[in-house]
């Protein structure tokens, strides 16, 4: 028998024995309903999403996106209302960038404290504490976010910046609750602090040990070794890290709900009130009380479905692609 | 065969421990189903407006009848949203069913059964029951007016010098009956605010801060100095928030009191063909009148395999329920509501 | 060593600035992990703080009463219970999918349709709980009824993804000869998976279970959505809608009485030990396993 020139695994290994095994087929058929369940599950979600948002998407059209309405009287038809999601795409793309803005450099220093510069032993203290920091619940950091974090904004935080940067626009009102765009996005970074971390951290530890030797030999300081070695080689795996946090801030929705001020506006300053995509369906789904706002409601579901998707295959294209160069290098 | 202690075997031996617990927590849990739902349950969710009473009720009726009854107070939207989608027995709102919601609902019916006042709170180092009349209101909620300060307030507020402070306007984010009660007042105290917000249980608000549920809004109030915001009064009485007089048709300034409700009350007698009674800002010869009162209604659906359950306890809440109200300034409601509503529960089946 | 006419590489201005830029950096790198470790303890230090006072025998055995009375006893004894039910069925429905499909990714497919499915399971896992919440609403909830399996679905969906890919992941590292040799000696395939191949990675599914049920543990936008008209008694019903220690939070967080924020804080407190726990024991455990499967090479 020629096991050597025939697959270890595969369907073409059931039949090397020649002998029919019904327990192969039941493991067979078994295991490939499982494994199917990730595909029929993306396309069920997909399904009851656009037939439970067609009112809103036969009414609207895709001058939803644009409109910024929310329970808005309609003009024409007095009884109805107008719904649009335009100040909650503002919205989230404020609170994920400036998330993002915030997060990215910090994440970055300290998978480089982790990697290069932490003595042994505190590398394993820090990593775990800064995983620990991942493992917090969303709604902890939003009960910590109301009766913590907000009045300190109120209180110490906000003052002192519009105080000293009150001349610019993000900057430019004193918030009297602490609930608003900024608390939203201290949170946020909270939260995808550890994440861009973890990523970057096996992406250093991947940068070939020579590369960095051969440039400290060449006399590059430890910086001059990170910026020019290590990120450049790490840098896709950088931007598929970073591009994960984006998609969980932006998906985001109990604590983010708990401390932006649920407001329908588009203001320059962040100590205003605001609202995202997923914060507004989590506040109003449950008192959802007519079809065209559940629909609307489901409509933006189906925007941030998009958006995710989109955001999650880029940073999986990215991924794939590093780990094969990898693998052919 | 000795069964040897293979790593194997003891990965079989940890699945089927598992898989016995989790058969047995499965049959412990099906027929603790069975026997609680023979001693009567019924569960209800929606407005948070009558939420006290309700609550009182809940340890009343218990101990009376023995019935169990689960409230949640999500809001009248959600109330609506509950009994449409059948994930409750019974739903309550202030927010009477549109034809719409009626369509929608298939087959419900609503009927008063708790009557009480919006009060509009506020937090300031100031005397309570400070003087507001209607227009000033929807100005402030429009954000026209943006501080306490304003001459239009100082000048209904002789004797009180106004500080200087930033007034924040405090609203429900959630589908709110008390938001169709205060809008719908604002309606006819503004036309600016007819035109440009309307009522319901949620409406475009031109500026201030969302906060979820009455307790929500009575908290963020009590958290921020300059605030205003509106509840049952209930919450401001029992969150010690003081609240305002409002001027009524009359050009009386009258406080949300037991008096002021009944007064109000006697604005709408004459049912609409689906039990709604509309009393927001009683016209001027009704003198003692809170204007912003409202009734809340019960939301059941006509076929229910609770129907006696949930007739029984409806019955009891009209009739022998009302007495646990003034003290939480429910105002027991008039004779002909009772009978209305029992008149309505007769259609009720399962 | 230099000669005195050519330049002292180890003194000159520009290596001194390139040093300096160089130490700067990693102070500021210091700085950011100490700062992340910092808003842990702050985050951590608050819940505990403030939770410990609330966390008495009442917290854990009476029920929750929003018209209680001031002197009346309350707890989260509904959300306690509640949790435990809905997690533990959603480990009970997630992890054999989550396995099987490891095993048929790992071992039996074909490269290609492997890839494709990684693919929707690594999709699958970025989409956010609401939208799944939202999707199980529709599915099952709409017109029925909520009930706590229901929730535990939910979760299941959300966990699945976890605990196939680390599966997956332990199943790569058990070498490939004790396949072979098992399929030489004229064990089936079915048999060489679960009676040589499945043993040697059960610490790796229990490490990937438990960070996956750390994980969805704390997850509250499906449960809104599921499980949250729950009624105030302890009740371990799977087919009606029980209370969880997360919705608990969220509600009570929004209320005006302080009580009930302590209370709040209180089951923020116990969550955040189980989750932390959870996910300590996983690591542990990680490490370990990791150490015995390539030690053993």
């Amino acid at each position: 028998m020629a096991v050597a020139s025939k697959p270890a695994t595969g369907p073409a290994a059931f039949q090397r024995r020649g002998r029919f095994r019904p327990g192969d087929t039941v493991l067979y058929v078994l295991t490939l309903a499982a494994a199917l369940s990730g595909v029929v599950l993306l396309v069920l979600i997909a399904r009851e999403l656009l037939m439970e948002a067609s009112p809103a998407i036969h009414k609207f059209g895709s001058g939803f996106l644009t409109t910024e309405a929310w329970d808005k009287l309609d003009p024409h038809h007095p009884a109805q209302k107008i719904y649009g999601a335009r100040s909650f795409i503002f919205g989230t793309a404020v609170t994920s960038f400036g998330a993002l803005l915030l997060a990215t450099p910090i994440a970055i220093a300290i998978a480089l404290f982790l990697t290069e510069l932490a003595p042994r032993g505190v590398r394993g203290a820090v990593g775990v504490l800064v995983d620990m920091l991942a493992a917090i619940p969303s709604v902890v950091l939003g009960l910590w976010g109301i009766l913590v974090l907000g009045p300190f904004i109120v209180n110490t935080l906000a003052p002192a910046l519009h105080g000293t940067l009150g001349w610019l626009p993000i900057f430019s009102t004193k918030p009297s609750v602490g609930s608003n765009v900024f608390a939203a996005i201290l949170i946020l970074t909270i939260m995808i602090v550890p994440i861009i971390s973890s990523v970057c951290r096996e992406l250093f530890l991947g940068v070939p040990q020579e590369l960095k030797d051969g440039a400290l030999a060449l006399g590059a300081t430890r910086w001059e070794v990170a910026r020019g070695v290590t990120f450049p080689y790490a840098r896709a795996g950088i931007a598929a890290a970073v591009i994960l946090g984006l998609g969980r801030a932006v998906g985001e929705a109990i604590a983010v709900t708990q401390v932006i001020g649920n407001a329908v506006a588009i203001h320059w300053s962040l100590f205003d009130a605001g609202d995202t995509l997923a914060s507004r369906i989590a506040g109003q789904y449950i008192g959802a009380d007519t079809r065209i706002k559940v629909a609307s409601l489901v409509y933006l579901a189906l925007i941030l479905l998009v958006f995710s998707l989109i955001a999650n295959l880029l940073a999986q294209i990215i991924v794939r692609r590093v780990a094969s160069r990898h693998r052919a290098a | 065969m000795r069964i040897i202690a293979t790593k194997r075997n003891s990965v079989i031996g940890l699945i089927s421990v598992l898989l016995a617990a989790a058969a047995t927590v499965g049959a412990v849990s099906v027929s603790g189903a069975e026997a609680r739902s023979s001693a009567g349950e019924i569960s209800g969710a929606g407005a948070t407006f009558p939420a006290p009473l309700i609550a009182v009720w809940q340890q009343r009726y218990q101990a009376a009848r023995g019935v169990k009854v689960n409230y949640n107070a999500i809001g009248s939207g959600g109330g609506i949203a509950a009994i449409t989608q059948k994930t409750v027995d019974f739903g309550a709102s202030d927010a009477p069913l549109s034809p719409d919601q009626f369509s929608a609902c298939n087959g419900c019916v609503q009927l008063p059964w708790v009557l009480s006042a919006t009060s509009v709170m506020y937090n300031m180092p100031l005397p309570n029951n400070l003087h507001m009349t209607g227009p000033i209101l929807a100005d402030i909620y429009l954000g026209k007016i943006t501080n306490w300060n304003d001459a239009r307030i100082q000048k209904i507020n002789r004797g009180i010098t106004m500080p200087d402070k930033h007034i924040t306007v405090v609203y429900r984010s959630d589908g709110s009956g008390t938001t169709y009660n205060f809008t719908s007042y604002l309606n006819t105290v503004s036309r600016q605010w007819r035109s440009q917000v309307g009522h319901g249980t949620t409406v475009n608000w031109p500026t201030g801060v969302g906060a979820r549920g009455s307790s929500g809004v009575s908290g963020v109030i009590s958290r921020t100095e300059g605030a205003i915001g509106y509840a049952d009064i209930a919450y401001a009485l029992k969150n010690h928030l003081k609240y305002f007089s409002m001027q009524n048709r009359a050009k009386r300034f009258t406080r949300p009191t037991l008096v002021g409700i009944r007064s109000a009350s006697l604005a709408d007698r004459k049912f609409s063909p689906t039990n709604e009674l509309s009393i927001v800002n009683p016209p001027a010869r009704f003198r003692k009148a809170y204007p912003i009162c409202t009734y809340s209604y019960v939301l059941l659906r006509i076929q229910s395999q609770k129907a006696s359950l949930l007739k029984q306890f409806v019955t009891w809440a009209l009739t022998t329920g009302q007495q646990y109200g003034p003290p939480l300034v429910f105002q027991p409601i008039p004779a002909y509501v009772v009978a209305r509503g029992k008149a309505t529960l007769r259609k009720i089946h399962s | 060593m230099s000669t005195p006419a050519a330049p002292d590489l180890f003194r000159s201005e520009r290596i001194r600035r390139r040093r300096a830029v160089s130490r700067s950096v990693e102070l500021l790198a210091t700085a950011a992990a100490l700062l992340a470790v910092a808003v842990l303890v702050i985050v951590v230090a608050s819940v505990a703080k403030r939770g410990a006072g609330a966390l008495n025998v009442d917290f854990f055995t009476k029920t929750p009463d929003f018209a209680a009375l001031p002197g009346q006893p309350t707890g989260a004894a509904n959300a306690i219970v509640g949790t435990g039910v809905i997690v533990g069925l959603a480990i009970l429905m997630a992890l054999p999918v989550g396995i099987l499909t490891a095993i048929y990714l790992n071992e039996l497919a074909p490269r290609r349709l492997a890839n494709v499915l990684t693919l929707a399971l690594d999709v699958l896992n970025g989409i956010p709980a609401i939208v799944i919440g939202i999707f199980v609403f529709v599915l099952f909830v709409n017109g029925h009824g909520q009930a706590a399996w229901k929730a535990s679905f939910a979760l299941a969906v959300l966990m699945l993804p976890l605990v196939a890919r680390a599966t997956q992941e332990v199943l790569a590292l058990v070498p490939n000869s004790y396949r072979e040799a098992s399929l030489a000696l004229g064990a089936a395939k079915w048999r060489t998976t679960f009676s040589v191949v499945l043993p040697q990675t059960v610490g790796g599914i229990v490490t990937g279970a438990t960070l996956a049920t750390a994980r969805i543990a704390g997850e509250t936008a499906p449960l809104l959505f599921t499980s949250s008209l729950a009624g105030n008694a302890v009740s371990h019903d799977p087919s009606q809608p029980l209370s969880s220690l997360p919705l608990f939070i969220f509600l009570s967080a929004e209320q005006a009485d302080p009580k009930l924020h302590e209370q709040a804080w209180a089951a923020a407190l116990v969550l955040i030990g189980f989750v932390l726990v959870a996910s300590l024991i996983a690591r542990a455990f990680t490490a370990r396993s990791r150490q015995r499967l390539t030690g053993e090479r």
